[in-house]
């Protein structure tokens, strides 16, 4: 095939496809391997630090798995008194890796790996990212504007969570007998 | 083109259609019921834990494909349509209306009179609650006497509602758990109910009942035939006689073949929005108005309550999240002195954490991160939010309407409906009154335990909706009489929501179903 004829043929196809979901196919669909150890270095400045070492490890384990269950075009809860029919969006898992690689861009800027910064500079670097993400509130569940506010209303909204706030073991959601309900709840050992 | 001919044939397959089908297939051993419902059957129990946390992970509808995409129509409270209806994920709430409801003409001189005598629609209550297997406490008004004890003891209260059961009535109201439909120990086929709360989504343990249920009980020994995911668009009315002689469907499957259903009976068991809808879609050259329409009252009088909602802050400590579908219930305002203005209304007290749930900034914008964000949340814990609403008695006008929308067609090009409310005049001059009283109510409540009400709005649609199809004993002045039958088509009967003069102030699932089971006495007979 000569060069000008392969170019052609390049062109032709090239019009063809379908290039929006190339794209989309060149995007990771998980957390790449990098993207999970600047979570894990970052969840310890956003979560509790109560939760100790081990239990932040297990809150970005299960985020990562969150990320991984993620279903495109799926049905969303139509709502009621205004039902409305809305799906889920794409997979935000290549707008997470960006926004990672953007923190630790951040962190080299200002001198070193994430955790080399003190707490008012990650603050200000999260604030900054945040703020272009339109991130205003803490979600009710991740939301796919911001991987780090997504992380923290995992944790933060979750029934675990609730129950490290009251200090009381409320196991809000979770299948119980009711009659544990009627009496004011244990607190935590 | 597919003829099924049929003894009864119920058209649509929501609470009041499983109530129906189970009662006559009781009274009736034998009779020929088929059941047609446009949407699917969603019948896969073993999978609803698992839909369940996906709704709760990913907002995820728990209810996969319960909706039709081109059968939408405008001023509707929910898109589900499906073997079910709503009631596949409805909270329960079993609450009976009162005497006011059916003589609020006689006694009040306001909207219309119910053409049923209380004890007698009392009786279907009984048979409703024992059918959906009611927890529930007596009301402690002896105007709510009842005939027959509930099936089942009340839900227990958790600590958080003791502790507002006790802030509450120191206002002087009486307060009471909810009754619900919601198995204590394992009832029809259904298990107990371990709280996972989510009664208004799914309930996995099947403990808040769903009409699913029924209809596959009443599959399995072919008491009744399904056919779902079939769209019924015109009832046919005989060419010289006042009855219906078939009811034209297409399967979602097939769409360009019509199927016809053939029925000594038909009943029109759609609710609030669907039943009227068919009426009217009914068109033909001896009724160009839809069937059933003689009067020109079928879409009108469409009703539901207004409702009013508040948040209070008090001292007293609560754990929200130990049963938060669960709530209270004051039924003080379900009466009015007829010498006083009027207002009715019920009044709900629920554990809220409304205001103390994490955030992200600090009031002076300040981002919070780890233990400031947990810090910040913790000192917003003490004490409790609490949430109160209260249903009020609103009452349609002719003008309140569902009309068919020429600018919004199915993929078979008939007209969608489109649901407009409007209040009668009376209602619109008490409107500022009510809402004075409401609040007052609320403040009154909010005063104990150093409380206050921190914010309060008012809905901006009608809960509970109904009507469209009124039921009266002037043809002049109504669809259909007490039992649903049409007074224009003797073998036509609508049941349920649609048939509802008025709407009540509290929720109103379990008086369509009470109504429902009477018409099921009266189409059993005939």
């Amino acid at each position: 095939m000569k060069r000008r004829t392969l170019l052609q043929w390049i062109a032709g196809v090239a019009a063809i496809l379908p290039f929006e979901r190339l794209r989309l196919l060149a995007q990771p669909r998980e957390l790449t391997p990098e993207a999970i150890s600047a979570l894990h270095e970052i969840a310890p400045t956003v979560l509790p630090g109560a939760l100790g070492s081990a239990r932040t490890r297990a809150v970005v384990d299960k985020f990562v798995v969150w990320t991984k269950a993620y279903r495109e075009g799926a049905a969303l809860a139509h709502g009621y008194g205004h039902p409305r029919l809305v799906r889920s969006g794409p997979t935000p898992v290549p707008l997470y890796v960006a926004q990672l690689a953007a923190l630790e861009g951040e962190a080299r800027a200002r001198g070193g790996r994430w955790p080399a910064l003190d707490q008012e500079a990650r603050r200000s670097i999260l604030d900054a990212a945040f703020t272009k993400a339109g991130v205003r509130n803490l979600p009710p569940r991740p939301s796919g504007q911001h991987v780090v506010t997504d992380l923290m209303a995992f944790y933060f909204r979750s029934s675990e969570a609730n129950d490290d706030c009251y200090n009381a073991i409320i196991n809000r959601e979770v299948c119980r007998p009711i009659a544990i309900t009627t009496m004011r709840p244990k607190p935590l050992a | 083109m597919p003829v099924y001919e049929t003894d009864i044939c119920i058209i649509g397959g929501g609470i009041t259609s499983a109530m129906l089908a189970q009662k006559i297939s009781e009274l009736r051993p034998g009779v020929r019921i088929i059941v047609v419902e446009a949407g699917r059957s969603i019948f896969d129990v073993e999978n609803r834990g698992r839909y369940r946390q996906r709704a709760l992970d990913y907002n995820e509808h728990p209810w996969p494909g319960d909706y039709i995409e081109d059968q939408r129509a405008g001023g509707i409270i929910s898109m589900t349509m499906a073997v079910g209806g709503l009631a596949l994920h409805w909270g329960g709430a079993c609450n009976r209306f009162s005497e006011e409801d059916l003589r609020l003409k006689s006694m009040y001189g306001l909207a219309d009179d119910w053409p049923i005598e209380w004890s007698d629609l009392e009786r279907f209550y009984c048979e409703a609650e024992r059918r959906l297997n009611v927890s529930g406490e007596p009301s402690p008004h002896p105007e709510d006497r009842r005939s027959e004890p509930y099936p089942q003891g009340p839900i227990p209260l958790s600590y958080n509602l003791q502790i507002l059961q006790r802030w509450a009535e120191q206002s002087g109201l009486k307060f009471s758990p909810l009754p619900m439909a919601r198995n204590l120990t394992p009832f029809g086929g259904r298990g107990s109910c371990c709280v996972y709360d989510t009664c208004g989504e799914v309930c996995p343990s099947g403990a808040r009942y769903s009409p699913d249920f029924t209809f596959r009980q009443l599959l399995q020994p072919k008491k009744i035939v399904l056919h779902d995911r079939t769209l019924v668009r015109r009832l046919v009315p005989h060419d010289t006689k006042s009855t219906i002689v078939a009811a034209q469907a297409r399967h979602q499957d097939r769409p360009d073949d019509p199927i016809e259903y053939r029925a000594k009976t038909f009943v029109v068991a759609s609710g609030y929005c669907w039943s009227a809808h068919l009426l009217l879609l009914s068109q033909s050259s001896r009724f160009p108005n839809g069937v059933a329409n003689s009067s020109g009252l079928v879409g009108r009088y469409m009703n539901g309550h207004k409702f009013i909602n508040a948040t209070a802050n008090i001292d007293d400590q609560t754990f929200p999240g130990q049963n938060m579908t669960h709530s209270l219930i004051a039924r003080e305002y379900f009466r009015c002195r007829i010498d006083r203005p009027f207002v009715r209304h019920d009044t709900r007290v629920w554990e809220s954490s409304a205001g103390r749930d994490p955030r992200l900034r600090s009031p002076e914008g300040k981002l919070l991160l780890g233990d400031e964000l947990m810090a910040d949340w913790r000192s917003r814990t003490k004490g409790s939010s609490v949430r109160l609403r209260a249903y009020v008695d609103v009452h349609p006008s002719a003008d309140s309407r569902l009309t068919l929308d020429a600018t919004n067609k199915n993929r078979y090009d008939d007209p969608m409906p489109k649901i407009e409310h409007r209040f009668d005049e009376k209602t619109l001059a008490r409107d500022l009154d009510t809402k004075a009283h409401v609040l007052g109510v609320f403040n009154v409540l909010a005063k104990a335990s150093n409380g206050r009400l921190v914010n309060s709005s008012e809905g901006d649609y009608l809960d509970h909706p109904g009507g469209g199809c009124r039921m009266g004993t002037d043809p002049a002045t109504s669809v259909c009489d007490s039992y649903g039958r049409t007074h224009d088509h003797e073998n036509l009967f609508v049941v349920g929501a649609p048939t509802t003069p008025t709407g009540g102030c509290t929720n109103g699932t379990l008086t369509f179903v009470a109504l429902t089971l009477r018409s099921a006495q009266e189409i059993a007979r005939t």
